[in-house]
């Protein structure tokens, strides 16, 4: 073997853990999911050959239309909400008052719990009839079967699970921005708005695109919140696609749609990212010089 | 990220369940059921049966029902499902249909009912384990007060008030004391309910419509919009909610199926009409004197649902002949007398339902309610291959019908409509 060919060896040798993991269980369950979506199954007969009906059943299906509306009416409820929270968050915590410290660990707590225990326990602070929600405000309101109030209440649940995971990043963007900026524009007699708005912000641009893009696209696949707290309903108003996806596969058990459906959300997301990026990328700076 | 590493513990929660070795050179034989209640009764079944047969170990697994029917068409199609499983009417169809199931010989002992309910395509699929019938719960202390007799209430959705609406009424009261139907009485503030009527099929729905002459389906297919007498008498449940208010708001037993039940052992609800399976809890929850009293009377009569739970063995197993012993023994009447004896339903071998009916009449309750509508004219329990898909379809339309937020007939229709859709597959 030659030096070349040995070190190529020794190179994917080190490479094989990692490669295994994405092939294992990235790449693989990709390929399977493809090849299901082209057959109809329901795990307990056997599965038929349709080729491309699935898609074809999916993409003249009103209910995937409404389930990505739905979706799209999600995300945009959190991201802005959260985004904009996680940041007037991050910019006090930086002020380091004492206990900020404190209120750091407290604000990321609802981020490292289980989401399902987290629906769990706002499913029953939004009980219409004995939920704390209404005992504080004294008054019976439906949350989650108002055709009106679902989307929000579970939009605000998530929020409120992510704000200090998004004011973690901006704390971390805050903490990289050199101080003689800030010094600069004082004494060059700018206020504490036109401090943030000249200085801090821009500067922050790289933090709020990854915060963005990531938060983007975890909103759009929210599956753990909807389930435990709504189950889709009222009348599909928080069937969310990837939980329309859960009930297509395992409630109906149209394995073969629900496949096609996860392929055409992997396509939504790849547009949407593909856009984000070079949206940013022209209007980002990552050099402070 | 987070939801890869929940669905990584999924799947070793699924392969520890799934997993269990064999010990000692035993065969292992694993059932599967969703009761927790009843499933102590089984333990005490299969140590009885281990001490006979030493070389087999039967290991009893728990499924919640909320979980039941998405996790076991996954493990069959994984391989990983319970040699012996609890299977409901429901459901069963599309195993028995796809030979995932192994035949029973028919017993003579064996409760007739179930054995039909579990027959299909001229074979009997499982085991009958239990069987329940509706009858109505009521609370002593509060009927009595508002001098209502539960055993006469009748209903009829032609005419203007009866008997049920009448009691229902004087039954329901509000923090002000004021009873449904009084001036000054604020639905908002309700602290008693009179009457369970919700978006419970087996317990309301289909002993209203059957008790007024309807169907839900012709052969495999639902047909329930079709028919004036099941969209009246569904319209007459969802009216006991939204226009009397002298039941729970769909708000709050849409999504918690155990919310009426709660009422009730809290005292906040008087007539509560369900089946067997409620008997323990209510017993543990109740502080007060409670009674059951004959399912409501209809325009039709008293036509309850009659239900069963057989147990049906996996084709797929790898130890044939081990669970065809438990599976004998589960329709013998030793098998089931610790589910019988501890008053936890009424057994699916006819020989070991004194045994149940004795628990009960040792607490003080008297079963014949529940005997007397077994024993009445009973409505079929859904059938087909796909049923459960189709029923499921038309959950969130019913529901949405309970809440008053679309019209009976409208959601009865878009129901139907869902419903046949999704059992088409």
């Amino acid at each position: 073997m030659s030096r070349r060919n040995r070190d190529t060896v020794a190179g994917y040798a080190f490479l094989a853990p990692s490669l295994l993991g994405v092939g294992g269980f990235l790449l693989l369950p990709v390929v399977v999911v493809l090849g299901i979506s082209l057959f109809r199954w329901d795990l307990v007969s056997p599965a038929h050959w349709t080729a491309l009906d699935n898609y074809r059943s999916v993409l003249t299906d009103p209910a995937f239309g409404r389930s990505l509306a739905v979706t799209a009416g999600f995300v945009l409820l959190v991201i802005p909400v959260q985004t904009a929270l996680g940041l007037a968050a991050a910019v006090l915590l930086d002020q380091r008052l004492p206990g900020s410290a404190w209120f750091r660990a407290i604000l990321v707590l609802p981020w490292i719990s289980a989401p399902l225990a987290l629906g769990v326990v706002w499913r029953w602070l939004f009980d219409p009839s004995d939920g704390a929600v209404n005992q504080l405000l004294g008054h019976r309101v439906e949350w989650l079967t108002s055709p009106v109030l679902a989307l929000p209440s579970v939009a605000a649940v998530t929020v409120w699970t992510n704000v200090g995971y998004v004011a973690l990043f901006f704390l971390a963007g805050l903490a990289g921005i050199p101080p003689q900026y800030a010094e600069a524009a004082r004494i060059d007699g700018a206020g504490p708005w036109q401090g943030f708005r000249r200085i801090t912000w821009p500067l922050l641009r790289p933090t709020t695109f990854f915060v963005l893009a990531t938060g983007g696209i975890s909103s759009f696949q929210v599956f753990d919140t909807v389930y435990a707290m709504t189950q889709g309903g009222p009348a599909g108003r928080t069937e969310v696609v990837a939980y329309a996806i859960y009930r297509e596969a395992f409630v109906e058990f149209r394995m073969g749609r629900a496949a096609a459906m996860s392929v055409l959300l992997f396509l939504v997301l790849i547009t949407v990212t593909i856009a984000q990026q070079s949206y940013f990328r022209r209007r980002t700076t990552y050099e402070m010089g | 990220m987070r939801r890869t590493a929940l669905l990584i513990l999924l799947l070793l929660a699924g392969c520890s369940v799934a997993g269990g070795g064999d010990e000692e050179g035993k065969t292992t034989v694993t059932f599967r059921l969703w009761d927790d209640q009843v499933a102590t009764a089984y333990q005490q079944s299969f140590a009885a049966f281990e001490k006979a047969h030493p070389d087999i170990k039967v290991t009893v697994q728990l499924v919640p029902w909320a979980d039941y029917w998405t996790k076991l068409p996954a493990d069959i199609a994984a391989g990983t499902a319970a040699d012996i499983f609890w299977t409901n009417t429901s459901n069963f169809g599309l195993y028995a249909d796809n030979n995932q199931l192994l035949p029973v010989d028919v017993d003579s002992g064996w409760t007739k009912s179930v054995v039909e309910l579990y027959t299909r395509n001229g074979k009997l699929w499982g085991v009958p384990q239990l069987w329940d019938s509706i009858a109505l719960f009521y609370n002593k202390d509060l009927v009595s007060k508002a001098g209502v007799d539960p055993a006469t209430l009748a209903w009829d959705p032609a005419a203007p008030t009866d008997t049920l609406r009448a009691a229902a009424r004087k039954l329901t009261v509000d923090s002000a004391g004021k009873t449904a139907g009084q001036a000054g009485f604020t639905p908002q503030k309700i602290q008693t309910y009179g009457f369970n009527a919700a978006f419970d099929q087996q317990g309301i729905m289909w002993d209203f419509v059957g008790s007024n002459g309807g169907t839900w389906q012709s052969g495999d297919t639902f047909t329930f919009a079709d028919q004036p007498k099941t969209v009246q008498a569904l319209q007459y449940v969802v009216d006991l909610i939204n226009k009397e208010h002298v039941a729970p708001p769909a708000a709050d037993t849409n999504t918690n199926g155990d919310k009426t039940l709660q009422l009730f052992t809290q005292g906040k609800l008087a007539l509560f009409q369900s089946g067997p399976y409620q008997l323990k809890s209510v017993q543990e929850g109740a502080g007060f004197a409670w009674g059951l009293a004959p399912m409501l009377t209809g325009p039709a009569g008293r036509v309850g649902v009659v239900h069963g739970v057989a147990a049906v063995a996996s084709a797929k197993t790898a130890h044939p002949d081990a669970t065809r012993e438990v599976l004998n023994w589960i329709g013998t009447a030793d098998g089931v007398k610790p589910i019988a004896e501890g008053g936890y339903a009424f057994p699916g071998v006819t020989a070991a339902q004194p045994a149940f009916v004795d628990y009960w009449k040792k607490q003080g309750v008297d079963l014949q309610p529940f005997l007397d509508a077994a024993a009445g004219t009973t409505f079929p329990a859904p059938v087909g291959p796909r049923v459960g898909a189709g029923g499921t379809a038309y959950t969130p339309i019913l529901q949405q019908v309970f809440l008053g937020q679309v019209g009976v007939a409208e959601g009865l229709r878009k129901a139907q409509d869902a419903g046949n859709e999704a059992m088409k597959g």
